[in-house]
Parts: C-alpha cells; sequence; structure tokens
C-alpha cells in the first residue's frame, strides 16, 4: 500500500482543515439550538412557507423543524454536512488521478514497478478513507456535543451514525465519479464539473420534484431523491440510501481504473 | 540495444524522442507494433524495477523533500536500500532535505539524477539529462555515466544536442519525425558530419583557396571573413588556411540539421522545407 500511504501523507494537511471545518460546522448549528427550540412561531412561519422552500428547510413529514430530529436534519444532515463532505471529495477524487496527471507527476511513478490498476485502486481506496475520516470527525462532533443542549433527545445514537453512513454513501458516490471521469479522461476539469453538475442537477431536481408530481419519475434517477426521502433521524434507512449509492461508487471506480489502465497518459 | 553501451537517441525537437521514451516505460501505448525493454513488456513491473528514468523535467509534488521522494521510489521497488544513493548525493552535493519547490532548476535536475541512478539499475532511461545543467555538473554528470557504463550498466540516451551524444555514446540512432533514419557507430556519424568554421583574415580574403581542399563543401569569402563549411576532418582545411592571415578562428559546433542534411542527401530524400 505503498501508493495510498504516499496519497494520505500528501493530503494530511488538507484533511484537517476540513475535519476543522467540519467540527466547527457540526459546533454552530449545535450551540443555535437552544434559540430555536420550542419557537411556535418558527413551525408557523414554515407552515406558511410553499412546498419547495419547505423542503429546503428540511421539514416534512410531520416532524416539526423545531423538535431535535427535525432540526438536525433541517439545519445540518439534509444540505449543509453532506454538501461539506461532498465538496470535499469531489476535489479529492478529481486530483487523485486526473488532478496529478496534469501536474505530470504520475509520469516518474508510473515508470516505477507499479501497474496502473494498482496505483488506482490504492488511490482511491485512500479517497475513500479521507471522505470517511470527515464524516467520522463531523459524526463524532454531533454525538459530543449535541447532547449538551438536548439535541438529541428522542434521537437514538444508532439513528445518527445511520444518517450518518448515508451521507458518507452519498458524497462517496460524488466523489467516485470525479476519480471515475478523472481516471478515464485525464482532466480535473472535466471530472470535477462532471461531478458537481450531478450534485447540483440532482438536487434541484430533488427540490423541483417536492413541489410537482409531473417529476415524480426523478425520485428514481438522483441520489439526493434517494437521500432525502426520509429523514434518517426517526426513519428508518432504505437500501436506495445506503447500499445503493456505494454500490455505484464501486462501480464507478472500477470502470474508472479499467479505463485508466488502458489509455495513454497524458503530456504534463 | 545492446548491453553496456551507451545508445544515443539524436534528433531534433518534435521527432518523437520522448514519444518512443514514454512508449518504452508504458506510459503511451503503441498503436502498431510491440516495445519490448530488457526482454518483457514495458508495463511489466518486474521489467520496469530493472529500471532508471530520468525525465526531461522532473514534476514531483514541490511539496517533497529530496528524501520523501527518494524513500518513496525506493518503496515503489520493493524497500531495498538503494546502493548509491549516500555517493550520488555526496557528489552533486545535493541536500535531501530541503523541498523541490525550493529547488534551483540546477538542483532540481540533480534531483531527477539521484533517483534515476541510486538503485543501479540495468537500464538507465535518460530524456535530455543535461539540459539545465551548468558545464561543470554536466561533466560531472557524463563521469558518471561513463562509470556506471563501465560498471555494467545500459544507457539510453536521448538528446538534441550532437555534442553531448559525441562525448559519452558508443552508438548513435537518429530520429527524424517519427522515423529512425540511421544507425551508426558516433565514429561514423563524426566522420559525416559537417562543421562551419568561420576565419577572420587581414588582407584579401580567397575563396579560390580552398575550393580544391579535400572535405570543404562550402566557401564563402568576403570582406575578411572567409565561411567555411567541411564535411569530416578540417585537418586540410586548416592546412589550406596556414596561408591566409588569420586573425581569429570562430567555429561552430555541427548542428543536427547539418547531420540531418548529409542524411537525406544519402538517402536521395528531399530537404524538408
Amino acid at each position: 500500500m505503498t501508493v495510498a500511504r504516499r496519497f494520505l501523507l500528501d493530503g494530511r494537511r488538507s484533511f484537517v482543515w476540513w475535519v476543522v471545518g467540519a467540527v466547527a460546522m457540526v459546533a454552530l448549528t449545535v450551540a443555535l439550538w437552544p434559540s430555536i427550540r420550542g419557537q411556535e412561531q418558527f413551525e408557523e412561519l414554515i407552515r406558511e412557507l410553499p412546498e419547495a422552500l419547505k423542503a429546503l428547510f428540511g421539514s416534512g413529514e410531520g416532524i416539526p423543524f423545531t423538535s431535535p430530529a427535525g432540526y438536525l436534519h433541517g439545519r445540518l444532515f439534509s444540505l449543509v454536512f453532506p454538501m461539506l463532505v461532498l465538496i470535499y471529495g469531489i476535489g479529492l477524487g478529481a486530483r487523485a488521478i486526473a488532478g496529478h496527471e496534469e501536474e505530470g507527476t504520475l509520469e516518474l511513478v508510473l515508470a516505477h514497478p507499479v501497474t496502473r490498476a494498482r496505483l488506482a485502486l490504492e488511490r482511491y481506496l485512500a479517497v475513500v478513507g479521507l471522505v470517511a475520516g470527515v464524516t467520522v470527525a463531523g459524526l463524532v462532533a454531533v454525538l459530543a456535543t449535541a447532547p449538551l443542549v438536548g439535541l438529541l433527545d428522542g434521537v437514538a445514537v444508532g439513528r445518527v451514525l445511520v444518517a450518518g453512513t448515508a451521507m458518507f454513501a452519498i458524497a462517496l458516490l460524488h466523489a467516485s465519479i470525479a476519480f471515475a471521469v478523472g481516471a478515464a479522461t485525464g482532466r480535473r476539469a472535466v471530472a470535477t464539473a462532471a461531478a458537481s453538475a450531478l450534485a447540483v442537477g440532482s438536487y434541484l431536481l430533488q427540490s423541483l420534484s417536492a413541489t410537482t408530481s409531473a417529476l415524480d419519475w426523478t425520485s428514481l434517477a438522483t441520489p439526493w431523491q434517494w437521500y432525502l426521502d426520509r429523514n434518517l433521524l426517526v426513519q428508518p434507512p432504505t437500501l436506495a440510501v445506503t447500499v445503493l449509492p456505494l454500490a455505484l461508487s464501486a462501480a464507478a471506480a472500477v470502470a474508472g481504473i479499467r479505463r485508466f489502465g488502458r489509455r495513454d497518459l497524458r503530456m504534463p | 540495444m545492446q548491453r553496456g553501451e551507451v545508445f544515443g537517441f539524436l534528433g531534433p525537437n518534435g521527432a518523437g524522442k520522448t514519444t518512443t521514451i514514454r512508449m518504452l516505460l508504458d506510459l503511451l501505448r503503441p498503436t502498431r507494433g510491440t516495445a519490448e525493454v530488457l526482454g518483457g513488456a514495458p508495463g511489466d513491473p518486474a521489467v520496469r524495477r530493472r529500471l532508471g528514468f530520468l525525465p526531461a523535467s522532473l514534476h514531483v509534488d514541490p511539496r517533497y523533500r529530496g528524501d520523501d521522494l527518494f524513500g518513496f521510489l525506493t518503496a515503489l521497488r520493493g524497500g531495498s536500500p538503494p546502493p548509491l544513493l549516500a555517493a550520488l548525493l555526496d557528489r552533486f552535493d545535493l541536500d535531501p532535505t530541503r523541498p523541490v519547490g525550493e529547488l534551483s532548476t540546477g538542483n532540481r535536475r540533480k534531483v531527477g539524477i539521484v533517483q534515476a541512478f541510486m538503485h543501479r539499475p540495468e537500464l538507465v532511461i535518460l530524456d535530455e539529462p543535461t539540459s539545465g545543467l551548468d558545464p561543470l555538473l554536466q561533466h560531472e554528470f557524463l563521469e558518471l555515466v561513463r562509470e556506471q557504463v563501465a560498471g555494467g550498466m545500459t544507457v539510453f540516451l536521448s538528446s538534441h544536442d550532437l555534442p553531448e551524444v559525441e562525448r559519452v555514446a558508443h552508438r548513435v540512432a537518429i530520429l527524424r519525425r517519427g522515423e529512425l533514419v540511421a544507425v551508426d557507430s558516433v565514429a561514423d556519424l563524426r566522420r559525416r558530419a559537417r562543421q562551419r568554421i568561420d576565419l577572420f583574415v587581414s588582407g584579401e580574403a580567397d575563396a579560390a583557396a580552398f575550393a580544391a581542399v579535400p572535405g570543404v563543401v562550402e566557401v564563402d569569402a568576403r570582406d575578411g571573413l572567409v565561411r567555411l563549411v567541411v564535411e569530416g576532418s578540417v585537418d586540410a582545411a586548416l592546412k589550406a588556411a596556414a596561408r591566409l592571415t588569420v586573425e581569429r578562428v570562430v567555429t561552430h559546433e555541427a548542428d543536427l540539421a547539418e547531420v540531418f542534411l548529409e542524411h537525406y542527401r544519402d538517402r536521395g530524400e528531399e530537404r524538408p522545407g
């Protein structure tokens, strides 16, 4: 695992910063809870909102925004937290092959006794590890700080872990697509654009589909719809929210690695 | 290529030298045909373990220290300590604790040289190894190549610089627009190569004095300047020049274009435009 170890070492500084960012974000969200808790006006305000905006707040399925599960979901798990991990993952995934290829640093490494497949696989596993690391750091921060202000009242720790797993799965899916497109094309911008377009596009479709039944079919096709289908802090998970994104991640990575093994390396 | 030789790979920029090297390293896949290195496929890790490679420009994460790079590449090769590392660092006076990004161009070249030779590979592939090296370092580097070849190493030396290749290579291949136009011994190449000599003379510059001199293929004399193009040995031309009052002599290294020109003529090909 020489390649993976080196990749982790190279990424350690930025990893620390992303961990700091995730923990700070969680701390801020938790710190705001006491001023939201029990504010009936909020609930009324949200009830008046159009459906699309309601979805943005993560409100729905009869779970009030001012309950711990509603607040944690709406303020943290439905957008901010997954977005943070997802952006980190897309950057890493695009950099793992395409970024280094464009910088020209793959050339010397690949002149050494390491196959393309091994290099790509080890780097992918390192990406998985780093994305998981930031997720875990954020979850640990939730579990450590939320109980201090009663923000886990009525929410089982197991549910938080399930929600965290689902979040990791959707972030990893986007990271894997960035990795695979980068491995297949050697172009970092293309890899970043593809994964970002999927993230933004599928999020918009999800928001729209919350308001109109004409877009119901998208619920089958977009990762955000799988993820935001339910509040995992109180509702049981589906396969589409955990297993499906992980399976697709693996498939994307394998396809990218295979293509990388067959094509020409680009000149820096 | 034969074992234990320095094989010069000459060609003007854009002839396909680096492309060839990238195929020998399995970075590029040939559209047709196959490449074979040390009796195996270029992509075979067992083959690559026996190689050293010095790229034309070393692209390394600028945060890496020399030690990081040497350690990482050594680990990729299986981890046995590189026998020449300490001696090379000492010889090229390179500080391995400084980040590569902070090194001067020359020192970065040294990092490249050290990593290519440190594990004493059977075959080193050098892509324009001395570009960016000052003459002293260039000398030291070519000295290193000679020593290692004497110790059994085989060297593939790609360059557009004829004098450099002349100094160390045993045989030379000439590449032109992706095609191998000649494989010759260096002695042969030198015999074909042309040199340009400018003689600044006082008194009458007389072209006729050189017209019948063996080896002289072009003479141009005016305003106290005689320009000669000589093929092969310049001995006869210099003896003819001794009859003039020569104030100053300027010689130009035979540039590759002229060597190529020779090849085109031999093969009855057209001169490229």
